[in-house]
């Protein structure tokens, strides 16, 4: 059982400045949970409290029961996987990962067993008898997983682990990571400013900003509901459109009216703020970028002008701007538009937009908190 | 002075721009100095503050304290016994013990003497037994100055344990009440390994520092205020005594018998140690940079030869290569020598400054000479940074269309004065205490007659520090002189120090406008 | 800018560099000279046989190890041996010390370190011979001087070594703290990341610092001076042989001053030499980390 339990953490540095304000969370057992955000929001020296490696300022840690907080790093059954992966330069792929079970005194033939296992798991035996150097960044990446993983250890940590691959094996490690898990089934906790990331491997994700937590919740709760604009705009790409309008209810339905068109608040959406009383007013209006539609009835449709044309391939990104310059961006899949249409989308040529009710997000403009929470 | 915005500096032409920056670095002269100054009265403010908050804790823990608490402000240690805390108990108790014997038997002794720094001083006696009058020696000032300080020394640091002994207790009285267990014996003996493993580490070395730099300079500042010097050295021949400020009013009084004061004396060659400090920094700077660049251009061949050829000058112990590259230069010497061989000179060139009438001959041939000796080594360093500079910064340059000088001015110049800048400061005030060179190559010659009226031979080249040499190791051994003279070289030192580290940060601002 | 395209255009430019590049090349043989030269006259002058006093032309009329000779029958075999004792002493305990400072001012964080760190720069900045006064004094009444000059020079040169550390840190600040942390959540002690971590990856400053260790006391001037106090049995090769150069020794000790410097320097010099790339390492990768 590896439980982690955060209560009220609080991390102050010596100059007052407040790091992490107030961290709450239960990890359960065999979760894998990533805490992601932008730089600076807090989320590593989280990781390196629960770690042992930053001090806590304030509230309790405890790894299944058991307070940690004064616990050496040692002392807390946990493996960590270093963002620069933290290797050992002068000794063995074999030795690193021996290492830390040669402290426990651990006798050599079972650290053989062990050693050679996680090897085999993660591809790297024929690399035991060499130096980091002679190694390649993916590979020493697996190394560094190997050798928080011969410990058995209750959690695993990672910190920003696929930050310095390139691209394509970054999407590679990403796979091996999911697998890995299955393998080892334990609680894992990933930090990342990498949304793509989280979403994919967390079973849940704490979103953070300079030291609050904006939600937690699975990848599906952040993206359909986002508790405020931070996390609307954080999670997905390219980045929800906001736009700020108002809305009004007629006769019982709420209507938007972006750019001075009109919009029905129709399906669940419109039941759900009519369930909440929300009143009308000012609201800050998101809708996803792959949610817009191209539309060919100039009535009850955003008219825009198209700026930029992104060909991503099996989609096009439209960066388009309105009458009033607000810049929004729209995702059309290419094989949705005939061969004309298609041609047409040049520089300077005029799209109508529009969106249904459903796939509409209300935010309060001054609290960016979100009308349906 | 009129402060521009950037945009109105950017429109004034290049005279106008250089005269701004030229007139805001000494407008920030006295800004640099009043920062300093602040910063040292802040830093007692501090330290006031923190005694303050030092008795408040006091009186606080004694108020809330329990029974062992209370009765560990008097047994140190009793309230760490009591609590199963053994190993802690026994060396805090060890402590106390230990301290109170020293002050009983000794201490209190040095301590009392220490206002008058003996009251006896050697003399003729009478001894009964051999019915005669014997010389004797009685106090002794010099241990009693020694001793008295370490005593003090001693009395700070029993305070401090007392003091760690009183919020060990308090600590412990808190552990125990959110009822968690308190540290082992055996848990602290683990923990000097691991995270107080800098303790450990720091131990050794800081005493060493203590004992053998601290100390020694501590008891040389208090011997400014005395007299000690060669006829009263304390013990055997008179005893030394407290004479306040009296030997700084000498050092800095410009009345003097002679035609020459101490003053003057301490004024010119303060002169001379600056200008030299600067000469030898700034010329081992530059000729070093230049010398690592040219070995560094493309298309110079066995690069490493020539920088072992260099490097060599480092391996060869100095005092060797100073004593003989001055006797080469001697009236009798070998260059003398060659150059009257050659028909060059019909008579020796006066080189080393053995007769006293030039001064200045002496002065440029030792800065010459200490060149000789500093540019190897700055060769490296500066060899190691031109490496590390990126190379597109000069192929930016080049496409931009800047010659070889221009890349130097604005690429490299900046690059080194950056990286090196601390380091060119502790060479300056390195070079200002350069013993070695001064001394082995002249030893201070040519003489100075008038300004050794007071202080026996002081010569053109001497810096201060070779002067405070031949004072504690003269016939007089003036000693305290040579303190008040140390004080005073700490206190230029330090200023200059003080004001580079605060100008500079604003130097640096301007810089970026270019 | 102009258009160098133009085959004139072309070699004006490989040639402007040939031109420089031979100066230079002339300035680096004369640079050379001019710092060697010394170095080949001391040498010379020590196999010269004719005159033991100062001459004024170098290459010697008569050959002959006359001058080495005279170096044993003299008390150099004494100063030579105090100075090699030192030397390898310092070489050990001045490194052990000095690498425990710097490893802790680089790895550890504690509540002192910025106020310590500023408390040495300031005492830095006293002029170091202030102290030998008073320690003369005490090390006479602990016996460790004139003639027990080495062990009195031993522990002076050891005690306050550790104010040297700014070389060493500035190198132990280049190795990545993750490694520690790393060793730490695997299970290591503090101590254990010291000796199974760090120190192999520091093999370049533990040798700048040895080398520089063992190198000073070959040079210390004043302090031997002073400890040893006139007495020869004591003296390092500094003091000593400075002595021989003074106004009435130097007619007849000034060629065995030359044979004494080749014998010194020379098996410094070596050891520097085969050591130099530790040597400048250290000194370009920690000495300006500014």
């Amino acid at each position: 059982m590896a439980t982690v339990k955060l209560t009220k953490v609080k991390k102050i540095y010596d100059n007052n400045v407040v790091a992490v304000h107030d961290f709450d969370l239960e990890i359960q057992d065999k979760e894998f949970v990533v805490f992601v955000g932008p730089s600076g929001c807090g989320k590593s020296t989280t990781l390196r409290m629960i770690a042992g490696l930053e001090d806590i300022s304030d509230g309790t840690i405890e790894i299944d029961g058991e307070v940690v907080n004064d616990l050496q790093p040692k002392d807390r059954n946990i493996a960590m996987v270093f963002q620069n992966y933290a290797l050992y330069p002068h000794m063995t792929v074999y030795d690193n990962i021996a290492f830390s079970l040669r402290l426990q005194k651990i006798p050599e033939d079972e650290i053989y067993s062990r050693v050679t296992n996680a090897a085999e798991i993660l591809g790297i035996t024929d690399y035991l008898m060499r130096k980091p150097r002679a190694l390649s960044g993916g590979q020493r990446q697996r190394v560094a997983i190997g050798r928080a993983m011969v410990r058995d250890s209750k959690v695993f940590l990672m910190d920003e682990p696929l930050s310095n691959l390139d691209a394509k094996l970054r999407n590679q490690m990403r796979a091996e990571i999911i697998l890995l898990r299955q393998k080892l089934n334990t609680t894992f906790v990933y930090v990342t400013h990498d949304q793509t990331e989280a979403m994919t491997l967390g079973d849940r994700i704490v979103i953070m900003k300079e030291g609050y937590i904006q939600q937690v919740g699975t990848p599906t709760e952040v993206f359909e509901m986002p508790k405020n604009l931070f996390v609307a705009g954080f999670i997905g790409a390219p980045q929800m459109n906001i736009v700020n309008t108002e809305l009004t209810l007629e006769n019982g339905t709420y209507y938007v009216s972006p750019f001075g068109v009109k919009l029905p608040v129709d399906g669940e959406k419109g039941a759900a703020l009519a369930a909440k009383k929300v009143k009308p007013g000012p609201v800050a209006l998101g809708v996803r970028p792959e949610h817009i539609v191209l539309t060919k009835d100039a009535e009850n449709a955003i008219p825009c002008t198209l700026e930029v044309n992104e060909m991503m391939g099996s989609e096009l990104h439209l960066h388009v701007y309105t009458a009033d310059e607000t810049r929004l961006v729209v995702r059309v899949p290419t094989i949705s538009l005939d061969e004309q249409t298609r041609k047409g989308l040049v520089a300077g040529a005029k799209v109508y937009l529009t969106f249904e009710g459903k796939v509409m997000h209300f935010f309060d403009p001054e609290s960016t908190e979100n009308l349906l929470n | 002075m009129k402060h521009y915005s950037d945009l109105e500096f950017l429109q004034l032409s290049k005279w106008q721009r250089f005269l701004y920056r030229l007139l805001s670095f000494f407008a920030s002269i006295p800004r640099g100095l009043k920062n300093g100054v602040f910063a040292i009265g802040r830093f007692f403010k501090n330290a006031a503050m923190g005694i303050g908050r030092e008795f408040r804790d006091l009186v606080t823990t004694f108020r809330d304290g329990d029974g062992n608490t209370k009765l560990s402000y008097l047994i140190m240690g009793w309230g760490c016994l009591r609590r199963g805390q053994i190993l802690r108990g026994i060396m805090f108790l060890l402590f106390e013990l230990i301290f109170i014997l020293y002050m009983v038997f000794w201490g209190g002794y040095w301590l009392s003497m220490l206002p008058s720094l003996g009251k006896v001083g050697p003399g003729e006696a009478y001894d009964p037994i051999l019915d005669t009058y014997v010389y004797q020696y009685n106090d002794n000032s010099f241990k009693i100055l020694l001793y008295g300080v370490l005593t003090i020394f001693f009395i700070i640091a029993f305070i401090y344990t007392w003091r760690t002994n009183i919020k060990q207790n308090r600590i412990a009285e808190q552990i125990l009440k959110s009822g968690k267990p308190l540290r082992s014996g055996r848990d602290d003996l683990r923990s000097l390994v691991d995270d107080q493993f800098h303790k450990t580490l720091l131990a050794l070395p800081m005493t060493g520092i203590l004992l053998f730099t601290v100390m020694p300079i501590v008891f040389m500042i208090l011997v400014a205020f005395t007299n000690y010097d060669g006829t009263h050295d304390g013990y055997v021949n008179n005893l030394f005594t407290w004479v306040g400020l009296k030997n700084f009013n000498t050092m800095l009084s410009w009345t003097g018998a002679g035609g020459h004061s101490y003053a003057a004396t301490f004024g010119e060659i303060l002169a001379w140690t600056l200008i030299w400090a600067f000469f030898a920094t700034f010329t081992n700077y530059f000729l070093g940079m230049f010398v690592a660049m040219m070995i560094n251009k493309k298309g110079i061949r066995v690069k490493k030869l020539w920088r072992t050829i260099l490097v060599l000058t480092i391996a060869i112990p100095q005092f060797i290569s100073l004593l003989y590259v001055s006797k080469m230069f001697a009236k009798n010497g070998i260059v003398n020598g060659v150059l009257m061989d050659l028909g060059i000179i019909s008579q020796a060139i006066d080189f080393m400054g053995s007769q006293a009438h030039n001064a200045l001959l002496p002065r440029v041939m030792v800065i010459l000479i200490n060149i000789w000796i500093g540019i190897p080594y700055l060769m490296l360093i500066a060899t190691g940074i031109l490496m590390n500079i990126p190379a597109d910064l000069y192929e930016s340059a080049k496409i931009d269309g800047a010659s070889g000088w221009k890349q130097y001015t604005k690429i490299t110049l900046p690059y080194m004065l950056f990286v090196t800048g601390p380091y060119l400061l502790t060479q300056f005030t390195s070079n200002m205490n350069n013993f070695n060179v001064i001394y082995l190559l002249t030893g201070g010659a040519p003489n100075n007659a008038a300004a050794s009226w007071a202080t026996g031979s002081v010569g053109y080249t001497d810096l201060l520090i070779t002067w405070l040499f031949k004072i504690t190791t003269g016939a007089e051994a003036q000693y305290y002189l040579a303190s008040v003279i140390g004080i005073l070289v700490f206190v230029v030192v330090a200023v200059i120090t003080l004001i580079v580290y605060n100008v500079l940060p604003s130097i640096k601002n301007e810089e970026d406008f270019q | 800018m102009t258009n160098n395209t133009s085959p004139k255009r072309h070699m004006g430019l490989k040639a402007s560099n040939a031109i420089s590049n031979t100066l230079i090349h002339v300035l680096l043989i004369v640079i050379s000279i001019i710092w060697l030269i010394p170095f080949v006259c001391i040498l010379l002058q020590s196999f010269r046989v004719e005159s033991t006093w100062q001459v004024g032309y170098v290459i010697p009329q008569k050959w002959g190890f006359d001058n080495y000779l005279s170096l044993l029958q003299t008390d150099f075999k004494r100063w030579y041996l105090n100075t090699l004792i030192i030397a390898l002493v310092n070489a050990v305990l001045q490194t052990i010390i000095v690498l425990c400072m710097s490893y802790t001012l680089s790895r550890f964080r504690f509540k002192m370190r910025d106020a310590l760190m500023r408390f040495m720069l300031v005492l830095g900045l006293f002029p170091g011979m202030l102290t030998m006064i008073i320690l003369y004094r005490v090390l006479k009444d602990l016996g460790l001087t004139q003639a027990n000059a080495v062990p009195g020079l031993i522990l002076v040169y050891v005690a306050s070594s550790g104010m040297g550390y700014y070389v060493s840190k500035g190198f132990f600040d280049t190795l990545p703290k993750s490694l520690d942390e790393a060793a730490r959540v695997d299970g290591a002690t503090r101590f254990q990341v010291l000796y199974k971590i760090i120190l192999p990856l520091s093999k370049p400053i533990v040798i700048y610092t040895i080398l520089t260790a063992f190198m000073a006391p070959w040079g210390d001037f004043v302090f031997a001076r002073y400890i040893s106090f006139g007495t020869s049995a004591g003296m390092n090769v500094a003091v000593g042989m400075y002595n021989w150069l003074n106004k009435d020794m130097i007619g007849s000790c000034y060629t065995m001053f030359c044979a004494g410097g080749v014998v010194v320097a020379i098996p410094v010099a070596i050891l520097f030499m085969c050591l130099q790339r530790y040597y400048v390492e250290g000194v370009t990768g920690g000495a300006v980390k500014g």
